[in-house]
């Protein structure tokens, strides 16, 4: 494109559509015209209402939540998400109180010595170790200052990350987001989130071995 | 600076739960509940269950299992949401569900931790792609341990 020393300022500014543009509207119009509502086969995708879908039944009272059975679409997601929520307020509340306890203080207390045999990284490490836990944005900050103030090498630091990357936020995200499949779960709660540690810890120390082939820049 | 109760804190938690649910959880699931509707009515559920079928077996699940891990990649809710969706259809168990639910976190979000993560803590670029290999060899052997204890 050529600079155009005289920038159009009128109201009737030319813009450019790019070809998808088109397609969108053209989308747009089938899918909230319904002209496929009547259909049979798979084009009924371009349908809102298939999509919406539909609120289950009271088919069998006794064992129907209130989702009802047999919903599709987004009515039925709707309804589902919407009876997840008591679980992760009760999840985050109690996690909220053990913090204010100290907690999370006794936990990274008790992490601090057993960082270095376990992934190779110094025990000051610790407060950002427990922090991610919580939340995955918090801990990649202190994990920037912890590389920022030497108190971490290079390698320490790619190696904690190797750590922070699998399951990232693993307390706050598994009682949040995870706790809505808690109660279809086989298995008790702390099963996979023991499981998703040892991975996590597992993995770490994949990239320490890694890294020890690696030169030092 | 005034003393909270314990109540006051555990209330303040729960607000932040509530907070998750209607911001997070419920557009996820929503949205993972509208593709796997796509997914159903386009027939691609059942042609993914196909494909995917004998590779899923490994760990002991049904090949449209495969649809709840590439919802984790993007985010670990879109991946619940998609778990979520095949349970209520039917198509998942409870087993399948716990064979699952360390691998959606193992390798969730990987997308925007890419950024939020590795991008904040200036990993060196040339270690990303060990970063997600790692990620998701995690996800496979924890789906191979929960296939014994699920």
């Amino acid at each position: 494109m050529s600079e155009d020393p005289k920038k159009s300022t009128s109201i009737v500014e030319d813009f450019k559509v790019p070809w998808y543009g088109y397609v969108a509207l053209i989308f747009a119009i089938i899918f909230f015209s319904g002209v496929f509502a009547k259909e049979k086969s798979w084009i009924t995708v371009l349908d809102f209402n298939t999509i919406n879908g539909t609120y289950g039944v009271m088919k069998d009272a006794a064992k129907a939540t209130f989702m009802g059975q047999g919903g599709t679409g987004a009515r039925d997601g709707f309804l589902f998400a919407l009876g997840l929520i008591p679980a992760v307020m009760l999840a985050l509340g109690v996690v909220e109180v053990v913090d204010h306890l100290g907690g999370l203080k006794a936990g990274q207390k008790l992490l601090t010595p057993v960082l270095r045999p376990l992934l190779g990284i110094p025990g000051i490490a610790g407060l950002a170790l427990v922090t991610s836990m919580q939340s995955t944005d918090a801990g990649a900050g202190m994990t920037r200052m912890l590389r920022e103030t030497n108190f971490v090498t290079e390698k320490e630091k790619t190696i904690f990350c190797a750590f922070q990357f699998s399951a990232g936020g693993t307390i706050t995200n598994y009682l949040s987001s995870g706790a809505a499949l808690f109660s279809f779960m086989t298995v008790p709660i702390i099963a996979p989130l023991v499981v998703i540690f040892a991975m996590k810890i597992f993995g770490a120390n994949v990239m320490r071995m890694y890294l020890k082939r690696v030169k030092e820049d | 600076m005034e003393k909270k109760t314990l109540a006051d804190v555990f209330v303040d938690g729960a607000r932040k739960g509530w907070n998750v649910g209607v911001s997070s959880i419920l557009p996820n699931v929503l949205m993972a509940f509208a593709l796997i509707q796509i997914l159903k009515v386009t027939g691609l559920l059942v042609l993914l269950g196909k494909l995917f079928g004998p590779v899923m077996a490994i760990f002991g699940l049904p090949g449209e299992a495969i649809t709840v891990l590439m919802g984790s990649w993007l985010s670990m809710g879109g991946g619940v949401g998609v778990a979520a969706s095949l349970y209520t259809a039917k198509l998942l168990t409870g087993s399948h569900l716990s064979i699952l639910i360390p691998a959606i976190f193992l390798m969730g979000s990987q997308v925007q931790y890419m950024g939020r993560l590795l991008g904040t803590a200036a990993v060196q670029t040339r270690y990303y792609p060990m970063l997600f290999a790692i990620s998701i060899v995690n996800a496979l052997i924890a789906m191979l341990i929960m296939r014994f204890i699920a």
